[in-house]
């Protein structure tokens, strides 16, 4: 099945419906052989769609990243791919072969779940070669209707496969502590470990980082990203934390009700988002109505400014983002654009200041300190702005009109309750 | 705020004493050395070590072990499942699931317990012909057309009201699983089932043990149910304890409570050091220290991890499933070999040894129960779930019974015993004929007064009504023997069926009444009352007046010159007794000179075999070197002249049974 597509195709980003436009990736996915496909997947609860006609491929060896925010079908998109749910309609294949019938335990893959469950009544040692003891069948494969011989690993093997892989996962010395007294960086890599001791093709890691704090988090994100380079193997990764995923994966894939919103390595969905919802969930946004008077000439508030897009209609009505970090400010005389400060937070390395044009609030990232009240111009460079076609989600996003201090944290705290379906 | 301390404790204090004296007392007279629960006679072990020898408890304990070990090896199975399938549907299911699982526990148990008895009886009514037409068209299996109350259904019944126990335990367990350890478990390559066994097992196994252990208590522990659903032929501890205290509670019932006591307590002591121990360790996990246990627990741990202690472990299990099928085994041997006879009489009526000389002798199974009057075996009878073999009814229920059919006709070919009975208990008012009886026992009623209470020597039933011994006479509970005697004062005939008559002896018991001479209605309470003496007077049968005497030498005993009821307990067979021949020889055995000679001289009744009558005075001598007092054998076994101043009942016409009730009814003691 691989082997039937050309090169080109392996670039191809396989939307919903297929009504989004294709964009020239500068970066494109690791080139290797395809493993999973999903094709035409759709998923219902009870008539509710969760996942809506996707279509998606992940690559051998890729870190690749379902991103979205709570509900938007991303750990049912990992529930079908480790076999515990079945889609409504669509198929899964496996290297090629479907494998929509094979349950859990003959799929190669293994999970790390969001709490990593582990078996409390085991110790880190019992819990880490539970998988290895289980007698597989041979030479791996989801054939179930085949009939092969059962195997089952000797104990000398276990207890050196066991013990290699705590020593990878930096946990030697634990292995006759209770689970329950390990703390939760060490029991998520003891469940890294149980997984991936049975040296499965694929890791599926659900949102694996969620419940630590965030310095552990940080280090845990280095620490997948080295496991994974160093086992070769592919890892699809959960998470609704934009950051984390721009930081360890090679392709990320956004998602929204069920939907696809975009495929592409993190440079491209952060640089080039495909629609307001991406640009606004994806780092922070400014999103602003716009003309497209011509080729590399977009109108903001009725002025022009130069940038890199081409491609559109004349005078097409478009999606302008510009991101809070590309805004310049500058004095009145010289702006672009001219706006009065509204509100100024200190986040350490910059201000996040709020401006307001013209009854438009925008969110401006610097290190210059402009205290509330004062007048202040603007200036954009082309390459600090992004312009998208418009679609459902226009309008939606990018206004800082109701912009609060406790933006962030609230929305971290709704990203927590995610996934707890 | 300042405490009350005194106050407060001493009011617990009192609500404990109210909660555990009753228990205190029992277990106390369970050591009393006298047969009494009334009076102290110094320490024994008596009571325990009868108990070890008596059959009847013996026999139902088996019952009740192997019923509540089966019971609570299914209903944990099957709970632990059901609990498991209710929390694989959604949570909108679920709630309704536990609430409608909760209901059964709060139920009433005798709404259970006749519900069941309704499903079971109705399912044998239909049966029959099931098995017919099974059994018409496959010859492989002969599937038994008639069902009867037993065993099984026992069984069920338990497992049905155990499965919601279980659930409730289980059900808590499940709820703090983590849901995705069964799938991580799969994902690793587990099979559902090896998950199940390898990591959801482990998890919820204190829910299950303590489910189990709840179970257990609750199957030992059950009455109501059981007495609904075991039928005739099969009794629990608990059933038996009834039918114990029905005669009168002897210290063999506070020996075997105290027992059933403990044993309850050992088992809730346990769960609770189980429960304890877990609380303590959840606390230890949710404070992310690492538990530290008991070194030698530790040490302990460690070892059951290398391959020995892997095959002690397997060994230990081994050893529990073999012994658990041996005893299952065991009991259910005890239990149903065969040949069986169904036999039902009352409580503390036979020579227990008698049982098992008739089994050595014979090979046949008895299979003894006891009921406590003649009404409730009727109705039993009545309900269909019985299937005794043998009942030992009194004179006018036998009639009743051969009016309704519900007798066989006796083989007297294989009763060569009948013989010895003597003729002035043959061909009797209630089986005219003598084709449905063998006579048991017979006795007088007659008045008993205690002599240190009352000065004169009473010789008339004037006593009962007399104003001189307000609030000291005992009325007797039954509506029969109370107007009967009043019947016989003003001297009409016990039979009448003249309804001024019966109004009459009516006014004369309510006049006494209203006066205040009657201290209450009793049956068997009167032992407890004339023993202690705390009542001057009462009527009741000559056999239970000489054991009273036993424990109050006072006690006088008397058959009044009006006259009074003479009766005989004997024994008939059911229609359609399933062991008719094994019954024939259980009837030919009782009726044996040996056998009422030892059944005389075990409960004080007189025998009918005249052979054995004329015997027991010089019986006595043998056995015990003394000679008999001759008062007390006349007591026993009245003279002639005595018994013809008696009269035997008859069952009386419908209408005058319906006004016997009113009336009584009406005197509302």
């Amino acid at each position: 099945m691989a082997g039937s597509r050309g090169p080109l195709t392996d670039f191809k980003i396989l939307f919903s419906g297929a009504a989004l436009p294709l964009r020239c990736e500068k970066r494109g996915r690791i080139m290797s052989k395809e493993l999973i496909r999903l094709k035409d997947v759709s998923m219902s609860f009870d008539g509710e769609t969760v996942l809506d006609n996707l279509n998606i491929y992940f690559n051998d060896k890729e870190f690749l990243t379902l991103l979205g925010p709570s509900g938007c079908g991303k750990t049912t998109t990992l529930r079908i791919i480790g076999g515990f749910q079945r889609p409504t309609s669509g198929d899964v294949f496996f290297d090629g072969a479907r494998i929509n019938d094979v349950p859990p335990h003959l799929r190669q893959v293994n999970t790390v779940f969001q709490k990593y469950a582990l078996f409390p009544h085991l110790n880190v040692y019992d819990n880490v070669a539970f998988g290895l003891r289980i007698p597989k069948w041979a030479g791996g494969g989801t054939d179930i209707s085949a009939k092969r011989e059962k195997v089952k690993l000797s104990k000398g093997e276990i207890d050196h496969r066991v013990r290699e892989m705590l020593e990878i996962v930096s946990l030697k010395g634990f292995e006759h502590r209770s689970v329950t007294s390990l703390s939760g960086g060490q029991q998520q890599r003891v469940a890294i470990a149980r997984a991936l001791v049975n040296r499965p093709k694929v890791l599926l890691l659900d949102e694996p980082l969620g419940a630590l704090d965030m310095r552990l988090r940080k280090d845990m994100q280095q620490e997948l990203k080295r496991i994974q380079q160093q086992m070769e193997i592919t890892f699809i990764y959960v998470t609704h934390d934009q950051e984390e995923a721009l930081a360890m994966s090679d392709t990320v894939v956004v998602m929204n009700e069920g939907k696809i919103q975009q495929i592409g390595t993190p440079e491209d969905i952060y640089n080039e988002p495909k629609n307001a919802f991406v640009a606004d969930f994806i780092g922070e946004s400014n999103i602003v109505d716009g003309i497209m008077r011509e080729d590399r000439v977009v109108e903001i508030f009725s002025r022009r400014f130069a940038c890199l897009d081409s491609g559109f209609a004349k005078d097409e009505p478009v999606d302008v983002v510009i991101r809070p970090e590309d805004v310049d400010i500058v004095s009145e005389a010289e702006g672009q654009l001219r706006g009065v400060v509204t509100a100024v937070t200190f986040k350490g390395v910059h201000y996040d200041t709020i401006v307001d044009f013209y009854g438009f609030k925008w969110l401006i990232q610097t290190t210059d300190f402009c205290p509330v009240g004062s007048h202040i111009g603007i200036k954009i460079d082309p390459d600090g702005i992004h312009v998208m076609r418009k679609s459902k989600y226009s309008g939606m996003f990018g206004d800082y009109s109701s912009y609060s201090e406790e933006y962030d944290e609230i929305n971290e705290e709704e990203a927590g309750k995610e996934d707890e379906e | 705020m300042k405490k009350n301390g005194f106050g407060g404790r001493s009011l617990i204090g009192l609500c404990f004493l109210f909660l555990y004296l009753p228990i205190f007392l029992l277990i106390i007279f369970s050591f009393n050395a006298g047969d009494s629960s009334a009076v102290w006679r110094g320490f024994s072990l008596k009571w325990y070590g009868e108990l070890f020898q008596n059959r009847l408890v013996l026999d139902s304990l088996a019952t009740t072990l192997l019923v509540s070990l089966l019971a609570t090896a299914i209903s944990t199975v099957a709970g632990t499942f059901a609990a498991i399938g209710i929390y694989s549907l959604s949570k909108k299911l679920r709630d309704p699931v536990l609430v409608v699982n909760d209901i059964p526990m709060m139920n009433a148990d005798i709404v259970t317990g006749v519900s069941l008895l309704l499903l079971f009886v109705a399912f044998f009514n239909g049966w029959g012909s099931i098995a017919k037409w099974l059994n018409s068209w496959q010859s492989l299996i002969e599937f038994p057309t008639r069902l009867t109350l037993g065993m099984g259904t026992l069984l069920i019944a338990h497992v049905s009201f155990n499965i919601p126990y279980v659930i409730l335990n289980v059900a808590p367990r499940l709820r703090q699983m983590d849901r995705n350890l069964m799938e991580a478990a799969q994902d690793l390559g587990c099979t559902w089932f090896q998950a199940f066994y390898k990591v959801m097992i482990p998890e919820i196994k204190p829910g299950i043990v303590s489910g189990a252990l709840i179970a257990f208590t609750m199957s030992v522990d059950d009455f109501v149910i059981s007495y609904f659903t075991a039928g005739s032929a099969t009794q629990t501890l608990s059933m038996t304890i009834y039918g114990m205290t029905k005669k009168r509670v002897t210290p063999v019932v506070n020996a075997v409570s105290t027992l059933m006591f403990l044993a309850v307590l050992i088992v809730l002591v346990i769960n609770n050091i189980r429960s304890n121990k877990q609380a303590q360790l959840a606390a230890k996990r949710a404070s992310l220290q690492p538990v530290r246990e008991n070194p030698r627990v530790e040490r302990f741990r460690e070892w059951m991890g290398t391959p020995r202690g892997k095959l002690a472990r397997r060994v230990t299990a081994t050893v529990l499933a073999v012994a658990f099928v041996a005893t299952t085994v065991f009991l259910t041997a005890f239990t149903t070999s065969q040949p069986v006879v169904n036999v039902c009489s009352w409580g503390e009526y036979i020579d227990e040894d008698l049982i098992d000389e008739f089994e050595e002798q014979t090979g046949i199974r008895v299979n003894y129960q006891t009921t406590d009057s003649n009404e409730t075996l009727y109705s039993l009878l009545k309900s269909g779930g019985a299937d005794y073999d043998v009942v030992v009814p009194s004179d006018y229920m036998i009639s009743q019974l051969i009016e309704e059919g519900m007798l066989e006709e006796l083989d007297y070919s294989k009763i060569p015993n009948f013989e010895k009975i003597g003729e002035r208990f043959r061909n009797l008012p209630y089986d005219p004929e003598n084709r449905y009886t063998v006579p048991y026992t017979w006795g007088t009623v007659g008045m008993i007064y205690n002599s240190s209470m009352v000065d004169e020597e009473l010789t008339s039933w004037s006593a009962l009504y007399d104003d001189r011994y307000a609030g000291q006479v005992l009325l007797i509970g039954n509506s029969r023997d109370a107007f009967g005697m009043a019947l016989k004062y003003l001297g009409y005939s016990l039979n009448t069926t003249d309804p001024a008559e019966i109004t009459e002896a009516y006014e004369l018991i309510a006049d006494a009444a209203s006066r205040g001479v009657f201290q209450g209605k009793v049956m068997d309470e009167i032992f407890q009352t004339m023993e202690g003496g705390n009542a001057a007077i009462a009527f009741y049968y000559a056999g239970d007046y000489l054991t009273m005497l036993e424990n109050n030498e006072d006690l006088k005993f008397v058959v009044p010159e009006e006259g009074s009821n003479w009766f005989v307990d004997a024994m008939c067979v059911l229609k359609d007794a399933p062991h008719y021949d094994e019954a024939m020889e259980w009837i030919n055995f009782i009726a044996s000179t040996e056998s009422n000679l030892r059944n005389m001289d075990y409960i004080w009744y007189a025998s009918p075999n005249e052979e054995a009558l004329e015997m027991y005075p010089e019986w006595y001598e043998e056995q015990y070197g003394e000679e008999l007092d001759m008062d007390i054998y006349n007591i026993m076994a009245a003279p002639q002249e005595v018994l013809d101043r008696c009269e035997m009942y008859v069952c009386l016409p419908k209408s005058v049974r319906t006004l016997y009730n009113d009336l009584w009814i009406k005197l509302g003691i």
